[in-house]
């Protein structure tokens, strides 16, 4: 990762044309060739980018990246103030809330905590608009594809919706029920996933993961 | 709606419906719908003294004194037509109905997740009616003996315990009331007012087995001096939303030691003279149940059975079998 913090003017050229006039900025270019220019304000999108693949052809006063449909950013550089670079090294990539993921390792390895008579067929079964969480068989033989959330909110039952939509039509699945599963769930997303068919539980994660035990109730 | 000098006043959520009728002083029939909590708000606002309401097409102008409201009125036509319940009429003693609503209501629960138990089971028991709560924490049961007839031999209702605590407040200083309980609905009617809400229709959890379980410790005790106890140990273990967790109980022969610990705040401690019989133990209960249920038991001394620390335990006036209370144990480190 180079970065550049320089005082520069940039012009955008491509389907549209764009021009930075001369601020002090940073200059970030990847590992992957990819250029992006920020100014120093804003969560996460650059002023300006290219992605790679791209060609540069760096002067000390100016760099003009070209990318494989002719776009071109042309930065015009009047003042260097740092130049540095950093080996980062391969990343990790974005993993999912830590609690959702061990929530969902925690019923893959004992979806009876979800109902009774739940055994787990695949996590991450594939459909092809993405992975359900889990799929598992009922005491019937009945598939069930569940859906595991932190917070369930409506959102989450619209994806489960459009999961079971796609499994349904695997004649292997047939008659699938969804089941949706939070720590907590929103009034209105239960009112949905009734709506739509569906069954939804909440799951004590403290419980699930032994740091205490449950409630002791009457019934 | 206004006939006459009878004005009859009528709200309703489509659940839970609520029918009074009042003497006014009346110029002309006619009616109108209001938006209900507008107009209480305003009604409850105004100076003491005479109200006048006028009502138009669109407009209701109500006025006290110096004060005027001119309100947006709903059109009549698009409020619910409600039929009559139609069931049986029986009439029962009010005040013996309105005690056993106090104190079961309070254990049903509030979760509307499990809709059964936000109900309270209202069943024929021997010759009388019995009234039952639960949240799963614990679980209240009253027998109106004196109640005879009034539902047939295995007959049940379920009850939402929203409308029953309605109702509690309705039916306060009244000397009847009658029920009339049809195939979805029940009305409870009371002196000028009727209360009409929607059956819970599913299975209640079957409960005689809590309060038939042997238990073999005893604890007798005067039930006021267990409540105040209970009551100032609590404060060291209620959080700030006024949640408590758990209060200790050490039953020993000749006293109940309560016992209430918070890491953050500190220890309370109280004894209590009891009579204790069976094995020593020591049982934990949420605060606010056991305060529930002392505060429902009827008399000055009452029994608290347990079997051990994680059972049913069960609580009760020593003289008589009309109120049990039965309580879950909490666990504690």
């Amino acid at each position: 990762m180079r970065l550049v913090i320089a005082r520069c003017s940039v012009d955008y050229d491509g389907r549209l044309t764009a021009h930075l006039p001369e601020a002090l900025r940073l200059i970030m270019v990847k590992a992957d060739g990819c250029i992006a220019i920020h100014a120093d304000g804003g969560a996460y999108k650059p002023l300006n980018w290219m992605n790679a693949p791209n060609t540069v052809n760096e002067s000390p006063d100016q760099w003009v990246i070209t990318n494989p449909k002719g776009e071109t950013l042309t930065i015009n550089i009047t003042e260097v103030v740092s130049d540095t670079a950093h080996e980062l090294g391969r990343d990790p990539g974005l993993t999912k809330d830590g609690v959702e993921a061990h929530l969902q390792e925690l019923l893959a390895a004992d979806p009876t905590a979800i109902s009774e008579g739940l055994v787990l067929v695949r996590r991450e079964f594939p459909t092809d608009i993405g992975p359900v969480d889990l799929l598992c068989r009922d005491s019937m033989g009945r598939a069930v594809a569940i859906e595991v959330k932190r917070r369930g909110e409506i959102d989450g039952v619209e994806q489960l919706a459009r999961y079971l939509e796609r499994l349904e039509r695997d004649p292997t699945l047939r008659g699938i029920r969804g089941v949706f599963v939070a720590q907590v769930i929103k009034p209105q997303a239960r009112v949905l996933a009734e709506a739509r068919g569906m069954t939804w539980v909440e799951v004590d994660y403290d419980v699930l993961r032994g740091a205490k035990l449950p409630d002791l109730t009457l019934f | 709606m206004l006939r006459g000098d009878s004005l009859t006043i009528t709200g309703s959520d489509l659940d839970l419906t609520i029918t009074t009728t009042i003497v006014v002083s009346g110029e002309s029939d006619g009616e109108v719908v209001l938006q209900g909590k507008l107009t209480a708000d305003i009604i409850r606002s105004l100076e003491a003294g005479a109200v006048t309401v006028e009502a138009e097409a669109h407009q209701a102008h109500i006025s006290a004194g110096r004060s005027k409201f001119d309100v947006v009125v709903i059109p009549s036509e698009e409020y619910p037509n409600f039929t009559d319940v139609d069931g049986e009429q029986i009439t029962i003693d009010a005040r013996s109905f309105e005690e056993g609503l106090k104190q079961v209501v309070r254990a049903a629960s509030h979760d509307e997740t499990r809709i059964t138990l936000t109900g309270v089971l209202i069943a024929s028991e021997d010759s009388g009616i019995r009234m039952v709560s639960t949240d799963s924490y614990r679980l209240a049961v009253r027998d109106l003996p004196s109640a005879a007839a009034v539902l047939g031999e295995g007959d049940q209702v379920l009850v939402p315990s929203r409308a029953l605590n309605e109702l509690s407040r309705i039916i306060r200083n009244e000397e009847q009331i009658t029920l009339v309980i049809g195939e979805s609905d029940i009305m409870f009617e009371t002196g000028s007012v009727t209360l009409r809400t929607k059956l819970i229709e599913e299975q209640y959890p079957a409960y005689r087995n809590l309060i038939a379980l042997e238990r073999s410790n005893r604890l007798i005790i005067d039930r006021l001096s267990l409540l105040d106890a209970v009551k100032r140990v609590r404060l060291m273990v209620s959080d700030s939303s006024g949640t408590a967790t758990a209060v200790r109980l050490n039953l020993d022969a000749d006293h109940v030691e309560l016992v209430a610990e918070n890491p953050e705040r500190g220890r309370a401690s109280e004894s209590v003279d009891a009579t204790y019989s069976g094995a020593q133990l020591t049982v934990a209960f949420n605060p606010d149940y056991l305060i529930d249920g002392l505060d429902a038991t009827p008399g000055e001394v009452i029994f608290l059975d347990t079997v051990d620390e994680e059972r049913p335990a069960l609580m009760g006036p020593m003289d008589d079998d009309e109120f049990r209370y039965v309580l879950m144990p909490v666990r504690v480190s």
